[in-house]
């Protein structure tokens, strides 16, 4: 039985199949190095954002206020370095002020969630208005541009010829990878999005697990928020727009399941490069934005039909086995 | 009969928080001509309210099945610009135009159905991916003028213009939304349909055992959502006089809070049209008002997003209480 397993180097053909059509189809313009760098600015806040949204859909919950968190954290970092006198000093209570906003967004989430047992959707969609409306009063409904030097350099400053998003995007998927595959705390995670009663019953604080898991969405969205405005030199409430389903799809396509209790950190990362390329790619054969939400609309759709097949596949598979074992006995 | 109760109590709560609404802007932004209680306000706020009712007649269908639908903004948006396009490239009288509209809402009304109740992927996550779809799709068939930039297209004909006004102040709009809810009112109280959609959101299993066709029951409820969102795109345009691609923006938002308002459990099985109505009106209200106090209308977003939560919390605790009683009831009576 020497069969290749297909589908464990179906992620790296698959994005090897895309760069190759993209190189085919646009030459000049997409092997660029100005448009590598494109790519990369455009992969690594997706990156960002799905590393840390990648606990909740783990945890079979669902954020749907990632873009309008990501537009109001956007907003308080500038605001803050406006009112503090655009020193670099200012920039770095900015962020800090921008963080601890998605922290207190994810804690909010998680609690109202696991106290009165709230369908999470529901939770983030009311908080997605929320976060859109105080956006828009902070900025009065403008665009408030910032282009202190050590804000920029954030998003632009560039190591050994990459920009910094991507050490960002690098550290921060290490950091999930590590809570996710070597602690105690990401295999709770696992098993509690597998089986959340299961889980309760053998002594996981589901509760508190939930908490964790919102607010470090929270904080990287926050983060993702920061890099954005920063790489824009700008905020404005509608900053992010569309990102809510792009890290979704990118999650998706990484092969997380929204069900909860499968998918890993490298493969949402694959889903954010995946994605990046498919912007950028779109962008290149001018398709409009506009238009890209049919492409991911349909992504996700056929992703997660698919992922709900199998586990029904699976079910039916256990319950096979159940009878067979027992008509031997 | 403590059910019944518990319902009736849920409709008082709403009515309630309603004349609540009614009198705190009564008093803050006044009364008489111009302000904010005067007959012709009053009149504005109903016809605002009219086709988040109408559209969440469906959504209310959708979420007594346990359901959600987050497409209803981008599906209006689409309707519209098909309408746009007959319009605009063809002859075809009005009737044809708005036909061929509502058969649009009722195709991606039975997309959403497919998606949700065939292929079995989460609600919420279906229909927010049709939501980005049917919007791309309306700029895809958006009409452009000759430098290729889409243009809001004019629909000023006075033969459909005329659907946005009304006999006097009674404006069509307000009769269409009358005519939904007592149809939608009716058929979720006395026909077979309106049973099936209430045992489906019950207990999914228990409905599909007792011989219930689950997926047609809750693939019908998404079909009429279309439909509903059709009738409120052919308003809007009409009332507009054009069709842009951006009607229909974060409007998915006030049909399921209006639902929510009005005492629909989103966990399924209760709540019906009359609650719907009052949430929309409830929601009408609380926008009319934050405009007539000139506050920022921004504010608008955060509060309804809090009243969201809120009155859903408030629904989860006292859901959880009832229960609570009714469990502690039960013992008693069975020790008795």
């Amino acid at each position: 039985m020497n069969k290749i397993n297909w589908s464990k180097y179906s992620k790296p053909i698959i994005l090897v199949c895309f760069i190759l059509i993209l190189s085919i189809l646009r030459p000049k313009a997409f092997l660029s190095l100005n448009n590598f760098s494109n790519v990369l600015w455009s992969v690594s806040v997706i990156g960002i954002m799905v590393s840390g949204t990648i606990f909740v859909f783990l945890m079979g919950g669902i954020d749907l206020s990632i873009a309008t968190l990501c537009a109001l954290t956007a907003v308080v970092v500038v605001e803050v370095t406006h009112s503090m006198g655009d020193t670099p000093n200012a920039v770095a209570v900015g962020v800090l002020a921008a963080l601890c906003t998605g922290i207190v967004a994810g804690l909010l989430h998680g609690l109202i969630i696991t106290t009165f047992h709230i369908p999470a959707f529901l939770v983030t969609f009311a908080t997605q208005s929320i976060f859109l409306g105080l956006a828009m009063v902070l900025t009065n409904n403008k665009i408030i541009s910032c282009t202190v030097p050590a804000f920029t350099a954030i998003g632009a400053k560039k190591i050994l010829g990459f920009p910094m998003p991507v050490y960002f995007m690098l550290i921060i998927a290490i950091i999930s990878w590590f809570l996710l595959r070597k602690t105690v705390f990401g295999r709770y995670v696992y098993a509690v999005g597998g089986n959340p009663v299961a889980s309760e019953i053998s002594g996981i604080n589901v509760k508190r697990m939930t908490i964790i898991c919102y607010i470090l969405s929270g904080l990287t969205t926050a983060l993702g928020g920061i890099v954005l405005a920063s790489m824009t030199q700008q905020a404005s409430s509608s900053l992010g727009a569309g990102y809510t389903n792009d890290v979704i799809t990118a999650g998706v396509i990484g092969g997380v399941s929204l069900l909860g209790g499968e998918g890993t950190v490298p493969g949402a990362i694959f889903g954010a490069v995946l994605m990046g390329l498919l912007n950028n790619g779109l962008n290149l054969m001018s398709v409009p934005s506009t238009h890209a939400g049919l492409v991911k609309g349909l992504v996700i759709i056929i992703a997660v039909a698919f992922d709900a097949m199998q586990h029904a596949d699976q079910s039916r598979k256990k319950v096979k086995k159940v009878k067979t074992a027992k008509n031997g006995e | 009969m403590k059910n019944l109760s518990q319902t009736s109590m849920r409709r008082l709560i709403s009515v309630g928080m309603l004349a609540f609404l009614v009198c705190l802007f009564t008093i803050l932004a006044g009364y008489g001509k111009g302000n904010f209680f005067s007959s012709a306000n009053l009149i504005e706020i109903i016809r605002d309210a009219s086709i988040p009712a109408i559209i969440g007649v469906g959504v209310t269908f959708i979420i007594i099945t346990s359901g959600i639908d987050l497409s209803t903004g981008s599906m209006m948006a689409l309707v519209g610009m098909v309408m746009a396009n007959v319009y605009e490239y063809t002859e075809w009288p009005f009737k044809v135009m708005i036909l061929l509209g509502l058969l649009t809402g009722l195709l991606c009304g039975l997309v959403n159905g497919i998606i949700v109740a065939k292929l079995n992927v989460p609600e919420f996550i279906g229909t927010l991916a049709t939501m980005s779809i049917y919007r791309a799709m309306t700029y895809i068939i958006a009409i452009r003028n000759e430098n290729g930039v889409i243009k809001s297209q004019a629909m000023n004909h006075s033969q459909y213009v005329w659907l946005g006004t009304g006999v006097g102040k009674f404006y069509y709009v307000i009769m269409a939304m009358i005519a939904f809810v007592v149809i939608g009112q009716i058929v979720l109280r006395y026909t077979r349909y309106g049973t099936n959609l209430y045992s489906v959101g019950a207990n999914r299993k228990a409905a599909t055992l007792s011989g219930i066709n689950v997926a047609k029951t809750r693939m019908i409820a998404y079909m009429i959502t279309g439909v509903a969102v059709a009738v409120g795109a052919v308003f809007t345009t009409a009332r507009l006089q054009s069709a842009t691609t951006a009607i229909g923006t974060d409007f998915e938002f006030n049909p399921i809070a209006a639902a929510v308002v009005g005492g629909v459990a989103l966990s399924g099985g209760s709540g019906d049209v009359i609650g719907t109505l009052i949430g929309a009106l409830f929601m009408a209200t609380l926008e009319n008002g934050v405009r007539k106090l000139d506050m920022n209308t921004s504010f608008q977003y955060i509060i309804k997003g809090i009243i969201i939560i809120a009155v859903v919390i408030f629904d989860a605790t006292y859901k959880s209480r009832m229960e609570r009683k009714a469990r502690e009831q039960g013992a008693k009576e069975g020790l008795e």
